[in-house]
């Protein structure tokens, strides 16, 4: 790795090109009309997210990534908008309902961008530069189960509600008709 | 003890898979049965029935039809047309034209079975491809008994001298007896007619150009 | 020497030996398919153009080529476009990871195996974006097919695959190999005294990969009697083309991870005659025999119901692979348990 030229150079491309991957696909995923678009744009923002987990020196969490939110979060989603929803433009909201639903969008993710900034600036950041552990199933498996045993079952509820939210769009799919 | 009959038809299903695997395993060992088309051609059975053609006579290597018209008053459809020709120092008459209208032949055969003198026959023939509509409208399967004719002859070449030289022999008597007939005087015989086959009986009704060809056109 | 060392020039010949491999391979593996379905079929298979056939994948490279491609009114030209690109690229990376040899890997991470499957993962989604796209009845019936169908397998595939990590303990695909080296009794396919179940759990991954590559007889993605051609419907020319083509690069990903993890990788079965480009040999050796019996499958057996499909993956192979890991892991740690107490 070390004869690499303009070494420099290229790490700050690819992470330009993983951090603009990131953006845009969230971008993709929440202004788009077309659900599928949505999805896709989603399915680009993991990667990208994927990309920048590999940049925090943490592989092993940057496959996971892909390896859940891609391969099965993103999928499921897919398929409950498969079986439900024509791939055509969402309907027209009344205006009223839009502004307030907006409004209160609006309203939680400045709380939430709030917070995460107030860690951010005031939290005491480790450097990224020594590796946690050594990527192995043994030291993984140690780390799951006992430092972050918490966080490892948030993940399986994030999966829970991919799964309730396909079935519920399914659901409502089915009794329009 | 559900669990153990469904443990069984799992291995029981899958040695079946198994089974099927080691057939085509042995299929694929085996040569291959296909033939492949444009280089190599099936040989047709017997009983298969291509379109009419002439029988090839095996002897003389010419055609046995005389030209008496029963096929085309057999077909249903139509599609023949026969012309023959009385030759000198011939008995009967020989053909010397038969087409096919292959565009409305149905196969039916009855030509076939009407044929007094098995001159026609189904063809083994079935690669019948033309870009040109007239090759079926007017199938000349005289022409194509030529060739064949042709072809036999290169397998047979003692039998094609035999019949060469009976049918030189045939002209040599039909021109010996033209200027004959031509002079008026009456010698029987004078050539003395080496070969012994058909003394042509019946007198020229013309008289031909000297041209060695003695044919007359009867239909 | 020392100038073909250095970092760029090896990433630069990996990423060009790896795309002349996949593509090789996808153009030689369709002549050896055709071929194949020939002799189970008794006939000699396409062998007009050049000696034997061996040209038919050019004259058919080039036919695709002068094709134009088509985007159909309707779709959704964006996704339609990008399905094609998204479906070659997941194989192309998972190749990277494998180990041809012991010193011939393009890029040795320590969670390998991980990698594999997360990109491969990704698959699913380009087909189904390509038949959602295409906008067309067929295309999405087979898209909805393609999911279900990858998420039901990829559960007993990752399920033997955890097995598989409890008794290597490590994702890192070399280090895998090293552990099977000393002869094929050493190979994880016949360890059986770590997990009795050993063959079985290869039986069940292959199983597996077929259905996660679409092959036959799960190939339901293209069931060209019932969905004229699944999700690559609408594609025409080099589009069709790299799905096709994909297919194949999938099916090379699939087998060189099974001869990775059950028959000993570059590891020579008979304990001499290992490493080096001997190694590489005895690699192409065992994917091509892998490779040779997915063909094999598929012009012996018929495709297939979808409820059967489903039924095979959650009746059967789930249950099974959960018995093995739960066996694996009760014999790995007994020892350690019966230890402790006695």
């Amino acid at each position: 790795m070390s004869t690499f030229p303009f070494q420099d150079a290229i790490l700050v491309a690819i992470f330009a090109l993983v951090v603009g991957v990131t953006i845009g696909g969230a971008l993709i995923a929440a202004l788009s009309t077309r659900i599928i678009r949505g999805v896709s744009g989603l399915m680009l923002c993991c990667m990208g997210l994927g990309g920048l987990y590999y940049f925090l020196n943490s592989p092993f969490l940057a496959l996971m990534e892909i390896l859940i939110y891609v391969g099965a979060v993103c999928v499921t989603i897919v398929f409950g908008v498969m079986l439900s929803e024509p791939d055509e433009p969402a309907h027209e909201e009344s205006r009223r309902h839009a502004v307030l639903w907006g409004g209160a969008a609006l309203l939680v993710s400045l709380v939430i961008l709030g917070g995460v900034a107030h860690l951010g600036l005031r939290g005491p950041w480790q450097e990224p530069a020594a590796r946690v552990s050594d990527g192995s199933v043994q030291a993984i498996g140690l780390a799951l189960l006992t430092t972050y045993s918490l966080p490892f079952e948030l993940i399986s509820i994030v999966l829970l509600v991919a799964i309730l939210g396909a079935l519920v769009i399914a659901r409502s799919g089915r009794t329009k008709e | 003890m559900s669990l153990l009959t469904a443990l069984r038809e799992t291995v029981a299903g899958f040695k079946s898979l198994l089974t099927g695997m080691r057939i085509t395993a042995r299929e694929a060992a085996k040569p291959s049965i296909t033939v492949q088309y444009p280089h190599d051609t099936l040989k047709m059975a017997d009983r298969f029935r291509g379109h009419v053609k002439l029988v090839l006579d095996p002897v003389t290597g010419k055609s046995r039809c005389t030209s008496c018209n029963l096929c085309v008053r057999a077909c249903p459809s139509d599609c023949l047309t026969v012309e023959g020709i009385k030759r000198e120092g011939e008995k009967k008459k020989s053909v010397s034209e038969y087409t096919l209208d292959f565009t409305t032949c149905s196969l039916c055969g009855s030509c076939v079975e009407a044929c007094p003198s098995d001159a026609i026959e189904y063809s083994k023939d079935y690669n019948v491809v033309s870009l040109d509509r007239a090759e079926f409208a007017r199938m000349d399967l005289l022409k194509k008994l030529e060739a064949e004719a042709k072809v036999w002859a290169e397998k047979n070449p003692e039998l094609a001298a035999a019949a060469a030289a009976a049918a030189a022999a045939q002209a040599a008597a039909a021109t010996a007896k033209a200027p004959a007939a031509a002079t008026t005087a009456s010698a029987p015989g004078a050539g003395a007619a080496p070969v012994a086959t058909t003394p042509a009986p019946t007198p020229a009704v013309a008289p031909v150009p000297a041209a060695g060809v003695t044919e007359t056109r009867t239909t | 020497m020392n100038f073909l060392q250095t970092e760029p020039i090896r990433i630069l010949l990996y990423l060009v030996g790896i795309c002349a491999f996949v593509g090789a391979n996808a153009a030689y593996l369709v002549l050896a398919e055709r071929k194949g379905a020939g002799r189970i079929q008794r006939r000699p298979g396409p062998n007009e153009a050049g000696f034997g056939g061996l040209l038919q994948p050019l004259a058919d490279g080039i036919k695709l080529l002068a094709k134009q491609v088509m985007v159909p009114p309707g779709t959704d030209a964006l996704l339609f476009r990008a399905a094609p690109l998204l479906v070659m690229a997941p194989p192309l990376m998972c190749l990277a990871m494998i180990p041809f040899s012991d010193s011939i890997t393009a890029r040795s991470l320590n969670v390998g195996l991980l990698f594999v499957f997360s990109f491969g993962s990704i698959n699913v989604m380009a087909l189904m974006l390509g038949g959602w796209a295409s906008r067309n009845k067929f295309a999405i019936i087979s898209s909805a097919r393609v999911v279900s169908q990858n998420v039901a397998y990829e559960i007993p595939m990752l399920l033997v695959v955890i097995t598989l990590l409890m008794v290597t303990g490590t994702m890192d695909l070399n280090e895998i190999i090293q552990q099977q080296g000393g002869g094929f009794w050493k190979w994880n396919l016949f360890k059986v005294w770590v997990n009795p179940l050993m063959p079985v759990t290869f039986v069940i991954f292959f199983i597996c990969m077929l259905a996660e590559t679409n092959r036959a007889p799960f190939d339901m993605a293209e069931a060209e009697s019932e969905l004229v051609a699944g999700a690559f419907t609408e594609y025409g020319g080099m589009g069709f083309g790299v799905f096709f083509m994909a297919e194949y690069a999938n099916i090379v990903v699939g087998c060189s991870l099974a001869t990775v993890l059950f028959l000993g990788g570059w590891q020579s079965p008979i304990g001499v005659l290992s490493g080096g480009l001997w190694g590489a040999g005895w690699f192409l050796l065992k994917l091509y025999a892998l490779i040779f019996t997915v063909i094999w499958i598929r012009w012996t057996f018929p495709r297939t119901q979808f409820y059967s499909l489903l039924n095979l993956s959650w009746k059967i192979l789930i249950p099974i692979s959960l018995f093995t890991l739960l066996l694996t892991g009760a014999m790995m740690k007994l020892p350690v348990v019966y230890n402790h107490f006695f």
